[in-house]
């Protein structure tokens, strides 16, 4: 049960999207979730909604897997939808009854919101689509190196990003093994309300943490006899380095932004934020 | 009556996924009341995998596993109370240990069964006694205790259920050598005086030969061969092929006996010790 759990997301592929440099990917996704909310036309709408989809395509991704990225956000476009109707006025009234009044800037602020939601869910979920966690962590702390200047120990929190990945799937084999040995010895866990439930789980909490604890002070000592002395000055066996596809990538962004912000000029704007 | 019976299971890891594995292929084993059985077998062969099916931790994709007579998966009750009649304890077991103290983690099994108070009090100091824990450690915190001591502990939390077959895989993994003669002793005492069966995991050939009645190999997520030691051991090439090594005391003996000293075949340092003073006609 606890295996299908798929953290980072990684979808492995050899897509122009997995090639690019995992900067210029963070940077990008930033821009454009920045063009997201510049959007208030419609428009500007269907542009960003095609470049999304464009985006989708490229990555080489399943639709269906990007679509079940958007199931645990379903609940949070629906409320944010339904409170937008009620509560912006202005525009034709549709229905005014008591207390109620529901206008068109109503409703087509709670579409923008809700289109703008997905967007931003499905074009960062490509970006840990198409990046390794490894990756991920090493452009980041590329990106945050300019911190250091404020004493931001940028490389030790890189470092230890990497390790908290890289003792997920170890933990999850841990919990599996300690499951089944407290499941030799009669635990019920699947069984009983709530309360007992959660007791349930105390015999499978305490080994897991006593031993990550153990882990941890191995790993330290291990380090340590490799002369690991803090993250600063070490270089990377993979160097990161920017290529033409990233450049055209930025520059097609630069054109998509300069899109929504020309249809935003000549199209009556529909919303106010 | 065998105490546990597998007919012809099979089981499949990741089954339906590209990386879909066969872990066990047609087993068919019967282990009888009061047997001691060594299990042996390189590392992936299906050793861990076919035990995990006795106690109905694993379910098989085909074939069938009776417990004392009764099919484990006929009924939710059935998988249930097979847990307690076949006691399991998994390689390292220190780490499962969880309570606050030694006796309330060793009655962790026996309560989860429903037994009244004082059932579980007898049956704590029993466990407790087999292994050969002080009662003076059993208000001490699990994790205070030494190495050899944290295992004992957690194979006394298996004991105490008073399973009708015990399971150890690996019960001397990672302990030093007199850890490791204390567990053996253990166990060898634990079967005289319980009288149940005993499933024996472990990569020592020697330690098999010493305790063991039957002999049950593993290769390849198959039965290899099951038989008494002798009839097992006699077969030291075959053993040798599956990446399995014959003791080292019978390999001396096999040379010496190649170069005209016959003592015939030994398993262990003992039996060969006596072989060779009792044909020579010398004692010490």
């Amino acid at each position: 049960m606890i295996k299908d759990i798929t953290i980072g997301q990684y979808f492995i592929g050899d897509s122009f999207m997995h090639k690019l440099d995992a900067r210029m990917k963070i940077i990008l996704t930033m821009v454009f979730i920045v063009a997201i909310f510049l959007c208030k036309s419609f428009p500007a709408l269907g542009l960003m909604v095609l470049f999304t989809i464009a985006l989708v395509l490229i990555s080489g991704v399943p639709m269906k897997m990007v679509l079940k990225s958007l199931k645990p956000i379903a609940i949070i476009v629906l409320f944010t939808s339904v409170l937008n109707i009620f509560y912006v006025r202005g525009g034709t009234e549709l229905v005014s009854w008591r207390f109620i009044h529901i206008g068109t800037n109503g409703i087509f602020t709670a579409l923008f919101m809700a289109v703008r939601i997905i967007c931003l869910v499905v074009v960062s979920s490509l970006l840990t689509y198409t990046t390794t966690p490894t990756m991920l962590t090493d452009a980041l702390e590329k990106l945050l190196s300019p911190l250091k200047l404020v004493k931001v120990p940028v490389a030790t929190l890189a470092m230890m990003m990497t390790l908290a990945l890289r003792f997920i799937p170890t933990l999850i084999d841990e919990i599996d093994r300690i499951t089944n040995a407290q499941k030799a010895r009669g635990a019920d866990l699947d069984n009983g309300g709530f309360i007992k439930r959660a007791k349930a789980l105390i015999p499978i909490i305490v080994p897991l943490f006593v031993s990550s604890i153990r882990r941890a002070y191995e790993l330290a000592d291990a380090m340590d006899c490799r002369c690991y002395t803090g993250g600063n000055g070490r270089t990377r066996m993979k160097q990161m380095k920017l290529m033409p596809r990233d450049f055209i990538s930025a520059a097609v962004t630069a054109l998509f932004v300069a899109g929504i912000i020309v249809l935003n000029h000549f199209f009556k704007a529909v919303i106010v934020r | 009556m065998p105490i546990i019976s597998a007919k012809n299971i099979t089981h499949l890891y990741n089954k339906g996924t590209p990386s879909e594995a066969v872990a066990l292929k047609d087993v068919s084993i019967d282990i009888n009341k009061g047997e001691l059985v060594g299990i042996i077998g390189h590392t992936g062969s299906g050793k861990s995998t076919l035990v995990q099916h006795f106690n109905a931790l694993l379910k098989p994709d085909s074939g069938t596993v009776t417990v004392d007579g009764v099919d484990i998966w006929s009924s939710k009750r059935a998988a249930h109370d097979a847990r307690f009649k076949v006691g399991l304890c998994f390689q390292y077991p220190e780490y499962q240990l969880f309570e606050e103290t030694v006796y309330k983690d060793i009655s962790f099994g026996p309560g989860n069964m429903g037994l009244p108070g004082d059932e579980i009090d007898r049956r704590v100091r029993r466990a407790a006694e087999y292994v050969g824990l002080q009662s003076d450690l059993l208000d001490k915190s699990p994790f205070d205790l030494s190495g050899g001591e944290k295992r004992r502990a957690a194979i006394a939390g298996v004991i105490a259920m008073e399973p009708e077959a015990l399971i150890l895989d690996e019960p001397t993994a990672g302990l030093d050598p007199a850890g490791r003669d204390r567990v053996l002793e253990m166990i060898r005492n634990y079967r005289e005086r319980t009288g149940s069966a005993v499933l024996l995991v472990s990569h020592s050939m020697e330690d098999v030969a010493r305790l063991a009645d039957k002999v049950l190999v593993m290769n390849n997520a198959g039965v290899e061969m099951f038989g008494t030691v002798d009839e097992v051991y006699s077969h030291a090439q075959r053993l040798r092929d599956i990446g399995l090594n014959i003791p080292q005391i019978s390999k001396i003996m096999y040379i010496l006996s190649s170069k005209g000293y016959d003592f015939g075949s030994a398993y262990t340092v003992e039996r060969a010790l006596e072989l060779i003073t009792g044909k020579a006609g010398v004692r010490e």
